[in-house]
């Protein structure tokens, strides 16, 4: 082998070494400096935690909202001397429009009159009230789910307009849209109010997070000093400080998982029912991978850049 | 020693800080190899300032300080570590890493160099077992005691086998018994053929070397006799 070839395979395999003793320096370092490690990590897995939470609790209500929404329809009535045969065809016309119809659903008279007692509980006296008036006062309808929420103003304004419309007794639209305008805003202010909190929060996290990792390095100033003195490169020096960075950022984001799973199972029974994913833990565990290796890569980001930017002052000669 | 190649030579050296106050003033100085060399002086007097030029810690304002005939400040910052082998420095407040046993504490310096850990797992213990300290490895530096500490701190600059040694204050912090252990060692590295350069106040210490003396006051050069004493002026 030439003598530039060994050179070469000389320098790899020292860059390889010294990698490998500056790897091992710093998990030296995360271990000996017990206390300080153990600040600096808990500090990071609040800073993570809240980031977490405040990302979790924007897809909760997300998800709450949506799940309301989904649980509207919008339901039209026919007048009482309309056959059943004619509403059927009606039915089968509109659930030919898949695009914004999810779903068109005939309920008879019979129908809503046993719902509308099963929905007052079976009470006996409006039971009875019922059978005092001898006859089903409920009307025939079709219950109507569209595609996306934002399409029923549509749909109302297509059946209003057709051939069918003189057989329509009414459609409780107006009363839904109230709802969904109110569901509407709810949305969007919790979507804007949970970005700029959940904006300064990531801020706030970041700068203490930041500050924290300064003062472990401020502490270790006078052994930078040494180590150059004894022959260390800057680099050699620095490389410890970024991989003890790296291992705050990963022991933070494994505590910080931890916690939130165990907050999960908290919170999880209230919230059954109200989530499509079933409850609190659903969600999360649809999230975990996407929220584990996000907070992961945002505590060794946070852990590297701070720990980087915090050694540099001390290595400028 | 005339037709020997000064190991360290200062031509026309001077030294201003940035509040203009000089430190050092036409620093003329000649070291040749193997000289055991004792800088003494009153404190602020421009001692430290001196050593630091020698390893490179400062760099002089007016003339140059060679080192084996190459001028020290036009090394380059990226092989200063490399420079820094070359000289041993021991200092008054050790300069130990406190999160290191003795041993990982001289090991460092080989580590930062590239050894292979056979090496140094062969030669960490042997420089440890010539300062007395063999069976205190694997102990951390707020473990030992002072005397220790500075023992620890020279078979650390001893470990790369510099040619030069710089000891800035080393007895500053010990009681009598660990100062002479730690000079007879200083005297027992120099008798190997490393220079020596022991910069103290010490007047017991000089005045029982007999060796040469420089004499520093007021930033310059007093006196500077081959076998000198101690001397307040």
């Amino acid at each position: 082998m030439t003598k530039a070839g060994e050179n070469i395979w000389y320098n790899k395999l020292m860059k390889t070494l010294k990698l490998w003793r500056t790897f091992k320096e710093g998990w030296l370092n995360f271990r000996r400096n017990g206390w300080l490690s153990f600040a600096t990590v808990s500090i990071l897995t609040l800073s993570l935690f809240i980031v977490a939470l405040s990302l979790l609790i924007g897809l909760t209500t997300h998800y709450v909202l949506g799940s309301m929404r989904d649980k509207v329809t919008v339901s039209v009535s026919f007048n009482p001397d309309v056959p059943e045969e004619r509403i059927l065809e009606i039915r089968d016309e509109l659930a030919r429009y898949k695009k914004e119809i999810a779903s068109v659903e005939y309920v008879s008279r019979e129908d809503a009159l046993s719902s509308f007692l099963a929905e007052s509980g079976n009470d006996p006296i409006i039971a009875q009230a019922v059978a005092e008036i001898g006859e089903n006062p409920l009307l025939s309808s079709v219950v109507i789910k569209a595609v996306q929420p934002d399409q029923y103003e549509v749909i109302v304004g297509q059946i209003e307009r057709s051939t069918f419309q003189s057989d329509i007794s009414r459609i409780n639209y107006a009363k839904n849209k109230k709802i969904f305008d109110r569901l509407d805003k709810i949305n969007s202010v919790t979507r804007q109010f949970g970005l700029i909190l959940g904006s300064a929060f990531v801020f706030i996290a970041v700068l203490i997070t930041f500050n924290t990792i300064r003062i472990t390095i401020y502490s270790h100033r006078q052994e930078f000093e040494i180590m150059r003195l004894v022959g260390a490169s800057n680099t050699y020096v620095r490389m410890p400080f970024v991989f003890e960075g790296i291992f705050y950022g990963v022991a933070a984001a494994l505590v910080t998982t931890a916690s939130l799973s165990i907050v999960a199972h908290f919170i999880s029974p209230i919230t059954e029912g109200a989530l499509p994913q079933g409850n609190f833990m659903g969600l999360y565990q649809q999230f975990f991978f996407f929220i584990f290796f996000g907070i992961l890569l945002l505590g060794v980001l946070l852990g590297v850049i701070s720990s980087s930017i915090a050694i540099r002052r001390y290595l400028k000669v | 020693m005339a037709d020997k190649q000064p190991i360290i030579r200062f031509e026309n050296v001077t030294k201003t800080y940035e509040n203009e106050v000089s430190v050092l003033t036409n620093i003329n100085l000649v070291i040749y190899p193997g000289e055991f060399l004792s800088l003494v002086g009153a404190s602020g007097v421009g001692k430290s300032t001196l050593l630091k030029l020698i390893y490179a810690e400062e760099i002089p304002t007016e003339g140059e300080v060679y080192f084996n005939e190459r001028p020290i400040s036009k090394i380059n910052r990226k092989h200063l570590p490399y420079f820094r082998r070359n000289i041993g420095t021991v200092f008054q407040d050790f300069k130990l890493l406190p999160q290191k046993t003795a041993f990982e504490n001289v090991a460092y310096a080989l580590e930062v160099d590239g050894r292979s850990e056979e090496d140094i797992n062969a030669e960490v213990p042997e420089i440890l077992d010539i300062v007395g300290l063999a069976t205190k490895m694997d102990k951390f530096p707020h473990q030992l005691s002072g005397g220790e500490q500075q023992r620890v701190s020279l078979a650390r600059a001893l470990i790369h086998r510099p040619k030069v040694i710089i000891a800035d204050e080393p007895t500053g912090n010990l009681d009598p018994t660990s100062s002479n252990e730690i000079i007879n060692l200083l005297l027992e590295i120099n008798s190997f053929g490393t220079t020596v350069i022991l910069a103290t106040h010490n007047k017991g210490v000089v005045d029982k070397l007999g060796k040469r003396v420089i004499f520093m006051n007021g930033g310059k050069i007093a006196h500077d006799e081959s076998r000198g004493k101690y001397m307040v002026q």
